[in-house]
């Protein structure tokens, strides 16, 4: 679109230093304040750092006010880096710093309350856990988009996994039949997607909020009748499984090594799908048809069959992570119980630019945000926690709104394709 | 049926010609073509039949009694068969009398038991639902025209009911000042908030899917949090319940004079204003035509020297602003006694499906309305017999086959009509 009046951008020299006028001042000023922050405050503070699994004896008393008059300082240093101008390859680099150090204080800052411990292994294995859902809605995602369908309904996906999950469990009695259950109910849903976006080419985003009232209406009417009958919304519980004395090591053990399946198979597929997408025929396959689809027909793919049957498998992946909720948490089913965690799936996916590993460190962040909150609030923190559960999505938010510019779709993510038309 | 295939040809402009060919078309005959054709009326129609036809068998499905009967279906299937029938015009009957006529009431009416008033409860519950509905329908069929899919009505709504809210309590004036005053705040809070992933999309593309999605939670959690706060947090219960609103800030009545129970108040004719304003603004005014040409064609309209980001940014806000009237129609009205955490119901979520059932225009917004207002009135009165989530899950079944007429052709096997399927679109990311 040529009708913007502002001046072309004068041609920069790639390897030359670049100024970063709007990053660098937010990032002096956040730096700046940190500093204010620990003069005015932190004097006298300190923040306790435990390791509450393995060596339960240990425990750091950090002084939060040099801490974060340090974090502040680097924080603002980067920024002013950037003002006076840093070579382009490094500025990748010095923002991620910055972002860590203004995070890192404000998570001393957060933790140097009277009575607050920074667990780290319970809170870096939560994390961990808390991330599963949108490693497992994300993936779907990228399946999903990289083959050019549009999934709005992992929300949906989710409520049907999360309900037949326990369903299923309670009928046959075990929970590897209701993890099944809950694949296949989540891919029949998209199988839904997949027919209307392939076949009869309808606008896959409305589909796919419409898919999501539909699962939302269907599981709580299901519940509502099902609750009546006993004994088919009972808790189960997923077990955690521990690699005996590997589970003993310090931050390592308790985090990767004493998780429940759900952990183990998220990591896994992460690497499973990333494999697919980028190292076997199928991928490539999947990625034209995303991105090109009419050259990939050209070239003899199937480009409808294709999508339909990976919006079908991707299907499997949501329809699994929304067993999390139910048999990975050992609750029983309840109405709306994903609560839009489905729509943070598809944020993460956006941020991990529909690619599996940045799904996994998407993922990391937004798990590590909710159980941060979650610990907060447990603790009596002087934040309402109203105003922390809020953070996973205000954090949401902030990344689709700073990246999803930049981060490119497939190209040909949501657009119907008929062979006819070409 | 079988000359389907000459309907969907695609060479359709000299197609008049091969018309008048045909021996002079009567009434009967054109009028059998058009119940067998896909256009909107036929298909609004057919989706409807559809969805309560599923809703059915849900219904079926899941109750335990009749489950029962069907598991000796081949021994003797009229068991089944009667179980089924009584099941279903049962539930269905429950939600008709709760929504429009219920026939005990009628019954005693006309023994002369029952005032006139009585018998109009139903109706007046209907139109106390539809009306929030229309406003949230408005939104959501409003941001349509633009190329906005406003998922975030839900939010939007619950800002405008904590507008009106203080507004309604913390001023001191009389009627014909406060009662205005407490619904323009309403919609002005729903504005702003609604602004705001217009603002975001304009500034920075993040798709307003999400970014809505995520302001109806924290809009959600927000007002969680207010309740509790002293300067919201009523001063005689204990429980999450608002301050109570002024007397002078109330909307009144329309029929309580018939009887107190009828709730249905002024609010439902704010709201038919809105519709007939919303449809000026989009057929009759500038800013309407903006919308409408940024949404067929972005480019077109920017080529044209619109500016897309600021009509994306008016839109959404005009669209906050229609919901959050919803919001004071709430809270100044039915909920006048105090908000709670349950007042917004699912009013937000349920605009999306009326306004792709009413096609993203007034009218059909707000006859939609009616028909999910219905839903909802029959549904809650109907309940527990009949789980209350069957208005969700039928307002659900019936949109998927509005938005996807393909569907609906090929199930039914219907004829092409002359333009095409009629489909919403929304535009990815």
């Amino acid at each position: 679109m040529a009708v913007d009046t502002a001046p072309a951008p004068a041609l920069v020299d790639d390897r030359a230093p670049a100024r970063h006028l709007k990053a660098g001042i937010t990032y002096l000023v956040l730096g700046a304040l940190l500093v204010v922050v620990a003069l005015t405050w932190l004097g006298g503070h300190s923040t306790t750092v435990a390791f509450d699994k393995t060596l339960t004896d240990v425990r750091w008393d950090v002084p939060t006010f040099g801490v974060v008059l340090a974090l502040g300082i680097a924080c603002a240093a980067a920024g002013a880096w950037m003002c006076v101008g840093l070579p382009q390859r490094r500025f990748k680099s010095a923002s991620a710093a910055a972002v860590a150090a203004f995070v890192l204080a404000l998570l001393f800052w957060a933790y140097s309350q009277e009575g607050t411990v920074f667990r780290a292994e319970s809170i870096l294995a939560g994390a961990l856990f808390l991330s599963m859902p949108y490693i497992f809605g994300a993936l779907s995602g990228v399946v999903c988009e990289r083959s050019g369908v549009i999934n709005i309904g992992i929300e949906g996906q989710f409520l049907m996994g999360a309900f037949t999950g326990v369903l299923v469990a309670n009928i046959t009695g075990s929970i590897y039949a209701g993890l099944a259950g809950a694949m296949i109910a989540g891919s029949l849903s998209t199988m839904l997607l997949a027919l209307l976006a392939t076949k009869y080419q309808v606008n896959q985003v409305v589909v796919g909020v419409i898919l999501n009232l539909l699962a939302l209406g269907f599981t709580s009417f299901m519940y509502d009748q099902l609750k009546k009958a006993d004994g088919l919304n009972d808790a189960f519980s997923v077990p955690v499984i521990s690699w005996g004395p590997l589970a003993d090591i310090p931050v390592l053990g308790p985090v990767l090594f004493q998780q429940k399946l759900f952990v183990y198979v998220g990591l896994v597929m992460v690497l499973v799908v990333w494999f697919l997408l980028y190292r076997t025929r199928w991928g490539l396959r999947t990625r034209a048809v995303g991105e090109h689809p009419a050259a990939a027909d050209s070239m003899g793919v199937n480009v409808n069959r294709l999508r339909y049957w990976n919006v079908v498998a991707a299907g499997l992946l949501a329809g699994f992570g929304g067993a999390w909720f139910t048999l990975g948490n050992s609750l029983a089913f309840n109405k709306n119980m994903t609560a839009g965690l489905g729509f943070v799936a598809l944020a993460v996916m956006i941020v991990g630019r529909w690619n599996p590993l940045g799904v996994l460190a998407g993922a990391l962040i937004f798990g590590f945000t909710t159980q941060i909150a979650r610990d907060l609030s447990a603790a009596g923190s002087s934040v309402p926690g109203e105003f922390l559960q809020m953070l996973p999505y205000a954090v949401t938010l902030v990344v689709v709104a700073g990246l999803i510019g930049k981060a490119k779709a497939p190209a040909a993510d949501g657009v119907p394709y008929n062979p006819g038309d070409k | 049926m079988s000359d389907s295939t000459t309907a969907e040809a695609p060479a359709e402009p000299p197609a008049p010609a091969a018309e008048p060919a045909e021996d002079k078309p009567n009434f009967m005959r054109l009028f059998g073509r058009y119940l067998t054709e896909a256009n909107s009326v036929m298909v609004t129609i057919y989706s409807l039949l559809l969805a309560f036809l599923i809703g059915a068998i849900l219904l079926i499905v899941s109750d335990e009694y009749t489950r029962s009967t069907f598991t000796y279906f081949f021994a003797r299937p009229q068991d089944a068969w009667y179980a089924s029938r009584d099941l279903i015009v049962e539930s269905y009957t429950a939600l008709f009398e709760g929504a429009i006529l219920n026939f005990n009431t009628l019954e005693s009416y006309q023994a002369g038991q029952a005032e006139f008033g009585n018998l109009l409860r139903p109706l007046s519950e209907t139109l106390t639902y539809a009306t929030p509905l229309i406003f949230t329908g408005l939104a959501v069929g409003l941001a349509f025209r633009a190329g906005l899919f406003n998922i975030g009505a839900q939010g939007q709504l619950i800002f405008g009911m904590m507008g009106a809210l203080i507004v309604g309590f913390s001023l001191d004036l009389p009627i014909w000042l406060h009662l205005p005053l407490a619904v323009i705040a309403g919609g002005v809070a729903g504005g702003l908030f609604g602004a705001i992933p217009g603002v975001l999309k304009a500034s920075t593309g993040a798709h307003e899917v999400i970014s809505s999605i995520m302001l109806n939670n924290i809009a959600a959690l927000f007002l969680v949090w207010a309740l509790g706060t002293t300067f919201l947090h009523s001063t005689v219960k204990s429980d999450l319940v608002s301050k109570p609103v002024d007397d002078t800030a109330i909307l009144p009545t329309l029929l309580s004079s018939l009887n107190p129970s009828l709730r249905v108040n002024l609010a439902l004719v704010i709201g038919i204003a809105a519709a007939v304003f919303t449809w000026w603004l989009l057929s009759k005014s500038t800013f309407g035509f903006r919308i409408r040409a940024v949404g067929f064609n972005e480019h077109a309209a920017a080529t044209a020297g619109m500016r897309i980001g600021s009509t994306y940014t008016t839109t959404m806000a005009a669209a906050g602003a229609l919901a959050g009237l919803g919001g004071a129609a709430l809270a100044l009205g039915v909920s006048s006694g105090g908000i709670t955490t349950n007042t917004a119901l699912d009013y937000g979520f349920s605009g999306i499906t009326v306004a792709l059932l009413g096609r993203a225009n007034p009218g059909g917004i707000v006859a939609s309305a009616l028909l999910f207002g219905a839903l909802k009135a029959g549904a809650l009165s109907a309940q527990p017999d009949v789980p209350v989530d069957i208005s969700t899950l039928l307002q659900a079944t019936i949109v998927l086959f509005i938005a996807a007429p393909a569907l609906v052709k090929a199930i039914l096997h219907l004829r092409t009509p002359r333009g095409g399927l009629v489909t919403l679109e929304a535009k990815g990311w």
